[in-house]
C-alpha cells in the first residue's frame, strides 16, 4: 500500500500543478484576444442613439463597471478573490445576468443531452467492436465499413439526416427546442414527454457518431487482445468462449475507460452542432457566444469548469488504473 | 481485486446512464430558471390575469401569437430604464417603440410618417417661439395597479432619464431642457434653445415624444429606493415588480422562450383609444439559435410574425404553397428603411481621389448584390434611384429627383469606371494588370465582420467591381469583436485592412431622413475615442455640416427640399461611402395558418399598419385587426 500512497500524492501534486497552470490561462488567454468586449456592449446599447458625447458617457460607465481599464495583473487578482468566493461576476454579453445564472440556466440542458450520450454511445460502441473482433467473417464484414462511414460523418451532417428523415419527412418528433412551442414548464406528464420527445434528435445524432468511432477503437484492440497468449491458453484448458470475451473485454476496455473519461470531463463544452441545429437549449451556444462577444467572464468560467472536470475525471481514472493494473502504479511509483 | 473494481465500474455506468436520464431537463429543473412571474405581484385591484407561470400548461394555439427574430437568447430582466435587458419584445426605446407593455405618447407611423396619441390625447403644439411643446394625456390611461398616467409620470422619467444617465436622457439632454407638469393631464416639455432663442433642435424634442416610455413615478421611487441612488444599480435591477401602462407584460421567460400575457384591465380597451383589447391573449417568442431554424418554424406554422431575414421567402408559398406571405407581393417583398453601406476609408491612399471612388462604386453589380445577399428582398436601385433617402415615398417625395439624375448610378458601368480612371491619369504603366497611381498600384481590402453571410457576399461583388476595372481589391472578414472596435474608433486614421467596409444607416423615425444623413456625413463625430453614430471613413465637408445644422429648424418645405436636394448632390458627387441595398425597418412575414388580418399593402387601413411585426410603433394596431382563420 505504500507504493501505491506514492502513486497517488505524485498523481496529486501534478493535478495540483495542471490546475494553477490551467486556471492562469484560463483567465489570461481570453483576454489576450484582439478587439474590446466593452464595444460590443455599447453597440448593442447605443443602437439609435444619436447623441455622441451619450455613447461616449456609457462606454466609460461601463469600462469603469466591468475594471477593462485596469492593469491585466489587477483584473486577475480581483478575479482570483472572487473566484474564491464563489463569485464569478457579471457575464458582459448577457449583463446584468451573472455568469452563475447564465451557466445554471443551460449547464442542466447540456449534461441532460452529453451524459447519456456518451455513455450509450460508448457502450453500444464498445459492444459492437467486441463482437466485430470475436465474431468476425459477416458481422466484422458488415459492421466495420458502417462504422468507419458513419464515424467520419459531420456531425452537422448526421443531424440534418435525422431531421430531414424523422422530422419533416415522417414527422416523428419535432426539430427544434427542448420541449413544445406551445408549452410552459410545469411538472405533469404533457411537458415530460414532450421534452423526451424534443430529446431524440439531438441525442440520436450524437449517439450515432460516436458509436462507430469507439467500435473501430474497440475491435482493433479486442483483435489484439483475442492474439495475446492468455487467451490462446484459456482456449487450450477448455474455458468457455463467453467467459474468454468477457476477458478480452476488460482488458481491452483500458484506453477506452480514458477516452470515456475525457468525453465526460469536457462534455459540457455542450454539444454545438445538436444545439444549433436543433436549437436545443445548452452550455455550447452559450460558450460560443461568449467568445464571439468576448464575455471574458463567462468564457474563464465555462473553461475552469471544463478544466476542472477533465483534470478530475483524467485523475479518478489514473487513480483507478493503480487498482486495475498493477504495472502502471509499479511504473509510475519508480 | 479486479473483479471487485470492474464490477464497481459497471456499477457507475448503469448508475451515471441512470442519473443521466434522471438529468433530462425535467420541470424542476427548468423551474429554477423561471422568473418570479410578474403577475404574482401585480396588485389584485388591476383584476389582471393571475397565472403563477405554473396554472397554464399549454398555450392554446387559438389565443397565442407566436414570433420570432426578435429575442434571439434569455432576457435578462424587466427595466425599462435600462438598455441592456434584452427583452426585445417589450423594451426597445427607439424611433419605432416597442409598445406592447411600456407605453410613449405618441405612436410613430413609417408609412406616412405621421404620430398618432397613445398615452396622448390629441396631436402635441409647438407654440409660436419655437421653444417648448405642450401635449395632454388621455384620461383613460392608467397603470397596471389601477392608478392613473399622469404628467408627474411624464416628467418623472425624464428627470430620472437625467439623473440615472439612461440611454434616453443621454440621447436626448442636448435637446430638451426640461419637462414639465402643468396640471394632471398636461405637460410642456421645454427645448433647449439656440441662440436665435428658437429650439436648438425640434425634431429631436418631437421624437422624444414617440420614441421613449412613460415609466410610473411611484414605481420609479421603489426602484431608487431599492438602487440606493446609485446609478449602476438602477440600471441593472431586474425590475420584476416594474408596474406598466401597455395591453401586455410577463407570463413566463426562461432560456428557450419568453411569454407575454394579455392584460385585460388594460386602459387602451376605453373609447378614447383602440376601444377594445387585442385580440390574441399571449403573444410567445421562442429562441432560436439562426435564422435557419427560424424559418423552419415559420414555414412549419411554430411561428406566425417573423421578424428575421428568411432566405428565398417567396419560395414558401410559390414552390410549397403555404400561407405564407410579406407585406408585398412581389420583390422586394418589403418596404426598405435602411440603406446598408460601404464605406471608403478616406485616408487610403489613392481613396483620396473622388474619381477612385466613383469609379468603384459605379462599376459595382448591385443586381447580383440585391438577388445573392437579400434574395431580392430589397429595391433595386432602377426601381429607387440612389439617394440618401430610403424607399418610402414620404422621403423620396423630399429631393428633387431631376436635379440630381445624372449623378445616380445604378452600377454595373465597367466601361465608365473605367474611362473615369484612364481620364484621371490613373491607368496601369507596369503592365501587371492593376492600375498605378504616381506609380504606387491601387490596392485594397474591403472587409466586413464575418458571418454576416448578407454582407459578406455584397462584399465579395465589391471586390469583383475591383477586378473588372484594374484596381485589386481583396476581402477579408474579421470577427465582429475585433472588427467593431476598430471601425468605431474615430480618433485615428482606420488601419490597413479597412479601406472598404460595411456598416449600417439609420431606418425610418421621425427624426429622418435627416438623422440618417448626419449619421452618413456629419463631422462632428470625426475624433471620438468611440464612436457608434456614424460617417466612420471620417468624411468632412463644412457645407454638409453647415446643411446639417440647419435642417431640424427649417419649417419652410420648399427650402428643405432645396436643403436635402443639395445634400443628395454632394453625397452622390464626393461619395464617401456608398449604399449597397436598401433594407427594411424590420423583416416582417406572416404565416396565416392560424391568424390572419396583418399588415399588407393596400389592405383598406386608415392610417395604414407598417409590417414592423405589430409590435412597433402604430404596427400595433395590427393586434387589434386580426382574427383567427378558424373562429
Amino acid at each position: 500500500m505504500k507504493g501505491y500512497r506514492r502513486y497517488f500524492l505524485n498523481k496529486a501534486l501534478w493535478f495540483l500543478v495542471t490546475f494553477v497552470f490551467a486556471f492562469l490561462l484560463n483567465f489570461f488567454l481570453p483576454r489576450m484576444m484582439p478587439g474590446d468586449p466593452v464595444a460590443a456592449i455599447v453597440a448593442r446599447m447605443a443602437q439609435g442613439m444619436s447623441n455622441a458625447s451619450g455613447v461616449q458617457a456609457i462606454y466609460e460607465q461601463y469600462t469603469e463597471l466591468f475594471q477593462t481599464d485596469r492593469s491585466m495583473l489587477e483584473q486577475f487578482f480581483t478575479y482570483v478573490r472572487n473566484v474564491f468566493h464563489g463569485d464569478f461576476g457579471f457575464s458582459f454579453s448577457q449583463y446584468p445576468r451573472t455568469v452563475a445564472s447564465v451557466i445554471k440556466a443551460s449547464i442542466w440542458w447540456t449534461i441532460g443531452l452529453q451524459f447519456p450520450a456518451i455513455i450509450v454511445g460508448w457502450l453500444i460502441g464498445n459492444t459492437l467492436g467486441v463482437l466485430a473482433a470475436y465474431l468476425k467473417k459477416g458481422f466484422d464484414r458488415v459492421l466495420m465499413p458502417i462504422s468507419i462511414l458513419v464515424s467520419n460523418f459531420p456531425a452537422f451532417g448526421m443531424a440534418v439526416i435525422l431531421m430531414v428523415i424523422f422530422g419533416f419527412t415522417l414527422k416523428w418528433f419535432p426539430t427544434s427546442g427542448g420541449y413544445g412551442y406551445d408549452l410552459i414548464p410545469t411538472f405533469n406528464w404533457q411537458f415530460i414527454w414532450s421534452v423526451v420527445v424534443h430529446y431524440q434528435l439531438p441525442f440520436w445524432s450524437i449517439v450515432l457518431i460516436s458509436i462507430g468511432g469507439q467500435a473501430i477503437g474497440m475491435r482493433s484492440m479486442s483483435i489484439y487482445e483475442l492474439n495475446a497468449d492468455y487467451v490462446k491458453y484459456s482456449r487450450f484448458m477448455g474455458i468457455k468462449d463467453r467467459r474468454i470475451v468477457g476477458y478480452v473485454f476488460r482488458n481491452a476496455m483500458l484506453p477506452q475507460v480514458t477516452g470515456l473519461a475525457l468525453s465526460i470531463g469536457t462534455m459540457v463544452g455542450g454539444a454545438l452542432v445538436a444545439e444549433i441545429i436543433f436549437s436545443y437549449p445548452g452550455l455550447g451556444f452559450t460558450i460560443l457566444n461568449a467568445v464571439m462577444g468576448q464575455d471574458y467572464p463567462l468564457i474563464s468560467a465555462a473553461t475552469l469548469i471544463i478544466t476542472l472536470m477533465v483534470l478530475v475525471a483524467t485523475f479518478l481514472v489514473e487513480i483507478l488504473y493503480g487498482f486495475i493494473d498493477p504495472r502502471i502504479k509499479a511504473a509510475q511509483a519508480d | 481485486m479486479r473483479r471487485l473494481v470492474f464490477t464497481s465500474l459497471c456499477l457507475l455506468v448503469v448508475l451515471g446512464l441512470v442519473a443521466g436520464c434522471g438529468a433530462v431537463p425535467t420541470a424542476q429543473v427548468v423551474k429554477e430558471t423561471v422568473e418570479v412571474p410578474v403577475t404574482v405581484l401585480a396588485p389584485a385591484e388591476t383584476g389582471g390575469e393571475a397565472e403563477t407561470g405554473g396554472e397554464a400548461e399549454t398555450l392554446p394555439r387559438s389565443e397565442t401569437m407566436y414570433f420570432n427574430g426578435q429575442q434571439w437568447n434569455a432576457v435578462v430582466g424587466w427595466n425599462p430604464y435600462s438598455s441592456s435587458m434584452n427583452n426585445a419584445m417589450a423594451i426597445a426605446q427607439q424611433d419605432n417603440a416597442r409598445v406592447i407593455m411600456f407605453e410613449t405618447p405618441y405612436l410613430y407611423n413609417m408609412l406616412d410618417g405621421k404620430v398618432y396619441p397613445l398615452l396622448a390625447d390629441g396631436p402635441y403644439e409647438w407654440d409660436a417661439g419655437q421653444t417648448q411643446i405642450t401635449f395632454k394625456l388621455k384620461k383613460a390611461a392608467h397603470w397596471s395597479d389601477g392608478t392613473p398616467v399622469t404628467a408627474e409620470d411624464v416628467t418623472y422619467t425624464w428627470d430620472s432619464n437625467i439623473k440615472y444617465s439612461t440611454n434616453a436622457g443621454n440621447n436626448f439632454k442636448d435637446y430638451i431642457d426640461a419637462i414639465e407638469a402643468v396640471d394632471a393631464q398636461t405637460v410642456v416639455v421645454k427645448a433647449k434653445l439656440g441662440d436665435n432663442g428658437k429650439a436648438v433642435n425640434p425634431l429631436q424634442v418631437a421624437a422624444y415624444l414617440s420614441g421613449n416610455y412613460v415609466i410610473q413615478k411611484a414605481w420609479t421611487q421603489t426602484l431608487e429606493a431599492r438602487a440606493g441612488g446609485e446609478s449602476t444599480a438602477f440600471m441593472a435591477d431586474a425590475a420584476e415588480d416594474v408596474v406598466w401602462s401597455g395591453p401586455y407584460h410577463k407570463h413566463f421567460a426562461d432560456d428557450t422562450k419568453v411569454v407575454y400575457v394579455r392584460d385585460d384591465n388594460y386602459w387602451g380597451q376605453d373609447a378614447s383609444m383602440w376601444g377594445k383589447l387585442p385580440v390574441p391573449k399571449y403573444l410567445a417568442h421562442a429562441m432560436f439559435k439562426d435564422n435557419a431554424a427560424g424559418s423552419v418554424a415559420l414555414a412549419q406554422g411554430e411561428v406566425d410574425v417573423s421578424q428575421q431575414f428568411n432566405s428565398n421567402i417567396q419560395v414558401l408559398w410559390l414552390n410549397y404553397g403555404l400561407p405564407i406571405s410579406t407585406y408585398l407581393p412581389e420583390p422586394p417583398y418589403g418596404i426598405g428603411a435602411s440603406l446598408p453601406t460601404a464605406f471608403f476609408n478616406l485616408k487610403s491612399y489613392g481613396l483620396d481621389q473622388v474619381a477612385v471612388r466613383k469609379a468603384i462604386a459605379i462599376a459595382v453589380d448591385y443586381p447580383t448584390i440585391i438577388a445573392n445577399a437579400m434574395t431580392n428582398q430589397s429595391a433595386t436601385f432602377d426601381q429607387v434611384p440612389r439617394s440618401l433617402m430610403n424607399p418610402t415615398p414620404g422621403e423620396q417625395a423630399l429631393y428633387d429627383h431631376d436635379a440630381v439624375k445624372e449623378l445616380q448610378w445604378a452600377g454595373n458601368d465597367i466601361e465608365g469606371a473605367k474611362k473615369l480612371l484612364d481620364d484621371a491619369g490613373i491607368v496601369d504603366t507596369d503592365g501587371d494588370g492593376w492600375r498605378e497611381l504616381n506609380g504606387q498600384k491601387l490596392s485594397y481590402v474591403a472587409t466586413c465582420p464575418n458571418g454576416w453571410s448578407d454582407w459578406q457576399a455584397a462584399i465579395e461583388v465589391v471586390a469583383a467591381a475591383g477586378k473588372k476595372i484594374g484596381v485589386d481589391i481583396t476581402t477579408n472578414y474579421p470577427e465582429w469583436g475585433v472588427y467593431q472596435t476598430v471601425v468605431t474608433k474615430s480618433d485615428t486614421p482606420l488601419p490597413e485592412g479597412y479601406d472598404i467596409f460595411m456598416m449600417w444607416s439609420d431606418g425610418a423615425g421621425p427624426t429622418q431622413p435627416w438623422g440618417r444623413i448626419r449619421h452618413l456625413l456629419s463631422s462632428e463625430f470625426v475624433g471620438m475615442t468611440v464612436n457608434w453614430n456614424g460617417n466612420w471613413g471620417q468624411y468632412s465637408n463644412p457645407r454638409v455640416d453647415e446643411l446639417i445644422n440647419a435642417i431640424p429648424a427649417e419649417t419652410d418645405e420648399a427650402k428643405l427640399k432645396e436643403m436635402y436636394t443639395e445634400l443628395v448632390n454632394i453625397y452622390l458627387t464626393d461619395i464617401p461611402s456608398f449604399t449597397l441595398m436598401y433594407r427594411p425597418q424590420s423583416f416582417h412575414a406572416v404565416n396565416e395558418s392560424v391568424w390572419t388580418g396583418f399588415p399588407h399593402q393596400g389592405d383598406g387601413t386608415n392610417p395604414p399598419v407598417p409590417p414592423l411585426d405589430c409590435t412597433d410603433g402604430w404596427s400595433i394596431a395590427c393586434l387589434y385587426n386580426v382574427n383567427l382563420v378558424n373562429p
